[in-house]
């Protein structure tokens, strides 16, 4: 525990004092907002939180890999890899003050998105439990991301393969959980099947939570997901001790 | 303090260490020599358990590196080769971030950085980001890292590699002051920094150890070679008669002056008293005796002619 603290200090600041968080932020915040106008825009609504949360995940899949690709890769790739893991620190403390670093600096960029509904609370009616929840949600999503961004960067030492494939299962994963895209594997497999598929999707409880009700469930499904990739991310180093 | 007991690793197909064993006294400052691929980065991963064994067992201070990594770690301060750092944090936030994780108390924090910084004269850099250091300077930061937390061993992978002369004598010294309190290991392609600063040497070749001693029992281990000699006399005769005397070694006149001709004689493995004989010989037929010494093989002989030897076989096949 203590040691994990010390790695997610470390990773923490480095975020912030590399220019690429900075960058990062910046894009995702325009990307997020610009994309969230235009969809009030085309909706033909006043601005709402509608819009930015229908958003929010499909930025999160076009960013958050881009912001775990480095996290093991660059260390493969710098060789800092071998003080990580000479440290006298358990595997299982470095994955995780690795991943809770991401996840809080991830909240730190949603965190300032609160301008917005602050100000349609200001010039508006505005139900702040929905929108809270809709903030939990999205923090969720995004380390679920981030612990299968995590995973892929730990098993490459190229930043770009890591992106890239992280990416393309990330989005997999997002569109199994799309209603829509969902309807369209119904005629080609029995309702359990359909069900199984989209069950293991973060975007179904994404849209579960921000829809309002906070299932314990739902809560549980994340740990589970995000278990499961930091579990594998862990064994993956593990195992690289064995092969070198 | 470290043994090492037929300790094997295989890459794929690749027999990287065929079963070496060696231990390493307290307070000892063990070179690891060898030509690049010979083991000796495997072995020091291994010892620091960012790799595991394939075979054979190793232990520090006791504690298996395999069961008990976690507690050998925390024994161990190591330089990997080509010194990584994390670039972009300043001297004394990483000093700070290694000494912490390696659990340093926080009362002793603080003391422990500034006396790896006083060791390692680092004084004036430690505001500045790694980044823009010299390459002398982030060696020291990486020496710097390994003794923060006060191991009792330090394990140095080439730490004195693509550093200029000046630097590889800094780093040197910090190295011998270094060896007076910790159980030091370190590996080189740079032999007279054995000679300089090492207690003992190991010689690892493809794998397995081909010399493991002290400078001087690892030179005396060798054939002499040849003996010089300076003898005033007629060449011709000298030659003739030594040839008739002594035909095992062959002779050859290496200078020419006035007033001597110097000769070698190779003694081939040096166990016939041929400095007895040469001066009969010479005693006997009424010349004069100038000089007469052995040639001593350097360390550098000692590394060729373990290494180079089979490395020629290789070639070959």
């Amino acid at each position: 525990m203590r040691e994990s603290c010390v790695i997610f200090r470390r990773e923490l600041k480095s975020y912030f004092f590399s220019p690429i968080a900075y960058v990062f932020g910046v894009l995702f915040l325009g990307v997020l907002l610009f994309g969230a106008a235009m969809g009030s825009l085309v909706d033909g609504t006043s601005a709402s939180m509608q819009a930015f949360f229908g958003w929010l995940p499909v930025v999160l899949l076009g960013f958050v890999p881009a912001l775990t690709m480095r996290s093991w890769a660059e260390e493969r790739k710098m060789g800092t890899i071998e003080l990580l893991m000479t440290f006298p620190v358990r595997v299982s403390s470095l994955v995780t003050g690795k991943f809770l670093a991401a996840v809080v600096y991830l909240g730190f960029v949603l965190v300032l998105t609160l301008g917005l509904p602050l100000t349609l609370g200001a010039y508006g009616r505005l139900d702040w439990p929905p929108v809270i929840g809709a903030y939990v949600a999205s923090l969720l999503f995004a380390g679920s991301f981030v612990a299968v961004g995590m995973f892929f960067s730990s098993l490459t030492r190229d930043q770009i393969i890591a992106m890239l494939i992280s990416l393309v299962v990330l989005a997999v994963l997002f569109a199994i959980g799309v209603p829509v895209l969902v309807a369209l594997l119904v005629d080609w497999m029995p309702a359990w099947g359909v069900d199984l598929i989209t069950g293991i999707s973060p975007y179904k409880y994404f849209q579960s939570i921000a829809r309002g009700a906070l299932d314990t469930r739902d809560i549980v499904y994340f740990a589970c997901f995000c278990g499961f990739f930091l579990y594998c991310n862990a064994l993956v180093l593990h195992y690289r001790r064995h092969k070198g | 303090m470290i043994e090492v007991d037929r300790l094997e690793k295989t890459y794929g197909f690749a027999r990287a260490l065929k079963g070496i064993s060696f231990s390493v006294r307290k307070g000892e400052v063990v070179g690891f020599l060898g030509p690049n691929g010979a083991g000796k980065s495997t072995t020091m991963k291994i010892l620091t358990g960012y790799l595991l064994p394939t075979g054979g067992r190793a232990s520090v201070d006791g504690l298996d590196v395999v069961d008990r990594s976690l507690e050998v770690r925390r024994r161990i301060g190591y330089l990997p080769e080509s010194t990584p750092l994390y670039g972009e944090m300043r001297v004394d936030d990483y000093l700070s971030f290694c000494a912490e994780i390696r659990g340093v108390p926080r009362g002793r924090r603080r003391k422990a950085i500034e006396r790896a910084v006083e060791l390692c004269g680092l004084a004036r850099v430690t505001g500045k980001n790694i980044v823009e250091l010299s390459k002398g300077y982030r060696q020291r930061v990486g020496l710097a890292q390994a003794i923060v937390h006060e191991p009792p061993v330090l394990i140095l992978d080439e730490p004195t590699s693509g550093l200029d002369p000046n630097q590889i004598v800094e780093v040197r010294k910090l190295i011998e002051r270094l060896g007076a309190e910790h159980t030091v290991v370190l590996s080189t392609h740079y032999l007279q920094e054995v000679e300089k600063s090492c207690s003992r040497v190991i010689i690892v070749h493809q794998g397995e150890i081909v010399a493991d001693g002290t400078r001087d029992q690892l030179i005396a281990s060798r054939p002499a070679g040849g003996l010089r000699a300076r003898v005033r006399g007629p060449e011709a005769a000298v030659l003739a008669q030594c040839a008739e005397l002594l035909p095992g070694c062959p002779v050859t006149v290496v200078h020419r002056s006035e007033q001597a001709v110097d000769y070698r004689l190779d003694v081939g493995d040096g166990a016939a008293p041929v400095e007895e004989a040469l001066s009969r010989l010479v005693v006997k037929n009424g010349w004069a005796l100038l000089e007469l010494n052995r040639e001593r093989p350097s360390l550098e002989d000692v590394f060729r002619s373990l290494t180079l030897g089979s490395e020629q076989e290789v070639a070959r096949a």
